[in-house]
């Protein structure tokens, strides 16, 4: 059938406070010449001076799934859009969602989670967080959600580094590996990033969960307290399935409000596939991503980025599920 | 295979179909009978003479054709847009109203003795409209409005949106909603034709329903997919959804559907879905589209299934019944049109 050929359409979701660089870096993507095209859901359409026939303005709405998870929250406006884009596909290659200064990803990355019709027809690819090199810092003072723009991200775009001393700039990129290690930084000015660096990442597609995360073992200071940071955990010994599923779905049943993204790559034990794992907040996803490499130790990892991270705590329970 | 040919015997005996080659948003039939149409994902509309003949077809929106419905006049169409646009088609295509980059997302009309009703959604808006096309009044909801309804006497326009619908009087002086509740996202709405039951679809795979006369809630779940269509019978003792592997039919006579389980028909095959339906105009009947793109006609009251058309087609995404019952046209998300005649041969 015809229909079952179509590839999901990727989704690109660009977060960032007002100010940072969204639209500089939005019109970069619509006029630049890569030969492709994307429609664009975007909330304030005076801002975009981009002509183009696949601009959808859009108001968002928040809304809370009946489904007794308080933190459940979706974008029934996006439900109700990407279902219309569904109806012209073949006209373009991808889906570009900006969002508010001030929105808080989690609904929008749920949505995805949550809702048959956008989860059949499209795939998430990453969440692109632009930063202002130079206001990030009081923004983090000042704000919940500049932190969960970052904690959340996969792509930072760290822009308008031509503001700042080489100094600043260090401490700003501190501060945000601080929140959120596993992010790839891009350092920008005018947003100039290349755009096969933003688009077409596949972050949260299962088989590229921490396929790209060269720092893991280094040591994070900061832990248990209400900024958003990340932590991670390796365990070498194979995991038994069972036990993971209880102690992580309780975990995210009872912390889920906490933990914004969670990614894991597990050696179950007795199996020779890898399983690979990813939440935001309680929306869970797994599967079966295929054979380990030859030669590569079967080691077990596992991220979490979100607040009030009890360090200890998340190793106990984590190293509580290796078999045997 | 025998099975497919038996299952596309009466679309090969009795129908007209083409390959339009983009999604069929919706299907139509005009008032007066003479014409059906098919709108599409790539902004054009295909018109199709019953008796047969060419299929005509005009651009009539730049993008993707969002909604259609009959124009209140007996030859034409009006349909809304992701351009922004409410337009009406008949031997020629013009604009009614335009509201720049909001979409027009559902539109809906009443014919009667005078110009009739026209009604098209624009984010958390309604607007109402006159048969010729004046501007009559706005309506303003809470949140963005997911569908929109006339009941059969064209007295009220309903509306459906987040945390419940809204119920209008359309000659109201002065615009106040009759305010019907309930948490969550609405997504489609029906009236029932004795103008006292209000039935939403719902974000989580369910149906909600108000009784007007008692402001009873029904609450209708079960579902295994979202509800993208519901209907009335002519009778109004049924009421015909799709979101499950068969057509699920709530009893609506009697004290209505709490404590009663639906009837379901034409299901069986695993993981298909019923994406369609629309009941007969004149008798106990609904017609249903598949995922797999079958179509079926069955007769509520013997449970009889008859097929249309076989699998294969692509997902069935657009339904319609002539007024007289006579002929039902139907298509796919993967541009795939059929108008079947049942009358006598």
């Amino acid at each position: 059938m015809a229909d079952a050929v179509l590839e999901q359409v990727p989704v690109t979701v660009l977060t960032g406070y007002l100010g940072a660089g969204k639209t500089t870096l939005l019109n970069r993507i619509l006029s630049e010449n890569h030969g492709r095209k994307y429609a664009v859901v975007i909330n304030e359409f005076g801002e975009l001076g981009v002509d183009n026939d696949l601009v959808v303005d859009s108001d968002e709405e928040v809304f809370e799934m009946n489904n007794g998870c308080i933190c459940c929250t979706v974008r029934g406006d996006l439900i109700r859009i990407i279902g219309g884009l569904m109806k012209r596909r073949g006209r373009f290659d991808g889906i570009i969602i900006e969002t508010t200064g001030l929105a808080n990803p989690a609904p929008v990355a749920q949505t995805f989670f949550v809702d048959d019709t956008v989860r059949a027809k499209t795939r998430l690819d990453a969440v692109v967080a632009v930063v202002d090199a130079k206001f990030l810092l009081p923004r983090l003072e000042d704000s919940h959600e500049a932190a969960e723009q970052i904690a959340f991200a996969d792509v930072i775009v760290l822009n308008k580094t031509d503001l700042v001393t080489p100094d600043e700039l260090a401490t700003v990129e501190a501060a945000i590996r601080k929140i959120n290690r596993f992010a790839k930084i891009h350092r920008a000015q005018r947003a100039n990033v290349p755009i096969a660096e933003l688009l077409d990442q596949g972050a949260f597609d299962l088989k590229r969960v921490l396929a790209e995360h060269p720092d893991f073992l280094e040591d994070d200071e900061h832990e248990h307290n209400d900024d958003v940071g990340s932590v991670s955990f390796e365990v070498e010994t194979p995991i038994d399935p069972e036990r993971f599923n209880a102690w992580i779905g309780g975990l995210l049943a009872e912390r889920g409000g906490d933990l914004l993204r969670t990614k894991g790559i597990l050696a179950y034990a007795g199996e020779d596939r890898r399983f690979a794992f990813q939440a935001v907040h309680m929306m869970a996803d797994g599967d079966f991503i295929g054979p380990w490499k030859n030669g590569e130790a079967h080691t077990s990892r596992i991220v979490f980025i979100g607040r009030n991270l009890n360090r200890p705590q998340l190793r106990r329970g984590f190293e509580s599920c290796r078999a045997g | 295979m025998s099975a497919t040919v038996t299952a596309d015997h009466i679309l090969q005996t009795r129908g007209v179909s083409h390959d339009l080659g983009a999604f069929v948003v919706a299907a139509a039939f005009a008032r007066g009978g003479a014409t059906a149409a098919f709108a599409l994902g790539d902004g054009t509309l295909h018109i199709a003479p019953r008796a047969g003949g060419r299929w005509r077809v005009v651009a009539v929106h730049d993008g993707a054709v969002l909604a259609l419905a009959p124009d209140v006049g007996p030859g034409g169409y009006l349909s809304g847009g992701d351009d922004g646009k409410l337009r009406r088609t008949g031997e020629t295509a013009e604009d009614i109203a335009g509201f720049g980059m909001k979409w027009v997302e559902h539109v809906a009309s009443f014919a009667d003795a005078r110009t009739g009703l026209l009604a098209c959604t624009v984010g958390r808006q309604v607007h109402l409209f006159d048969g010729a096309g004046k501007k009559l009044k706005v309506l303003d909801h809470p949140s963005s409005v997911t569908g929109v309804v006339f009941d059969a006497k064209g007295k009220r326009v309903g509306a459906s949106h987040y945390n419940g619908a809204s119920l209008w009087f359309v000659a109201a002086k002065t615009d106040s909603a009759r305010k019907l509740e309930w948490k969550g996202s609405h997504t489609g709405i029906a009236i029932s034709p004795n103008g006292d039951n209000v039935v939403t679809a719902m974000q989580e795979n369910a149906l909600h329903g108000w009784r007007l006369t008692d402001g009873q809630h029904m609450r209708m779940t079960g579902y295994p997919g979202k509800t993208q269509a519901l209907g009335f019978t002519r009778s109004g003792k049924w009421l015909a959804t799709s979101g499950a592997e068969a057509i699920v039919l709530w009893p609506f006579s009697g004290g209505g559907p709490m404590g009663r389980a639906p009837s379901e028909l034409a299901g069986g095959d695993e993981g298909v879905i019923c994406t369609m339906v629309a009941c007969h105009p004149q008798h106990e009947a609904v017609a249903a589209g598949f995922s797999d793109g079958l179509v079926v006609l069955a007769d509520i009251g013997s449970a009889r299934i008859l097929p249309v058309c076989g699998p294969g087609r692509g997902p069935v995404s657009a339904l319609a019944w002539s007024a007289d019952g006579a002929q039902l046209a139907f298509g796919t998300e993967s541009g795939f049109a059929a108008l079947v005649d049942f009358s006598k041969q």
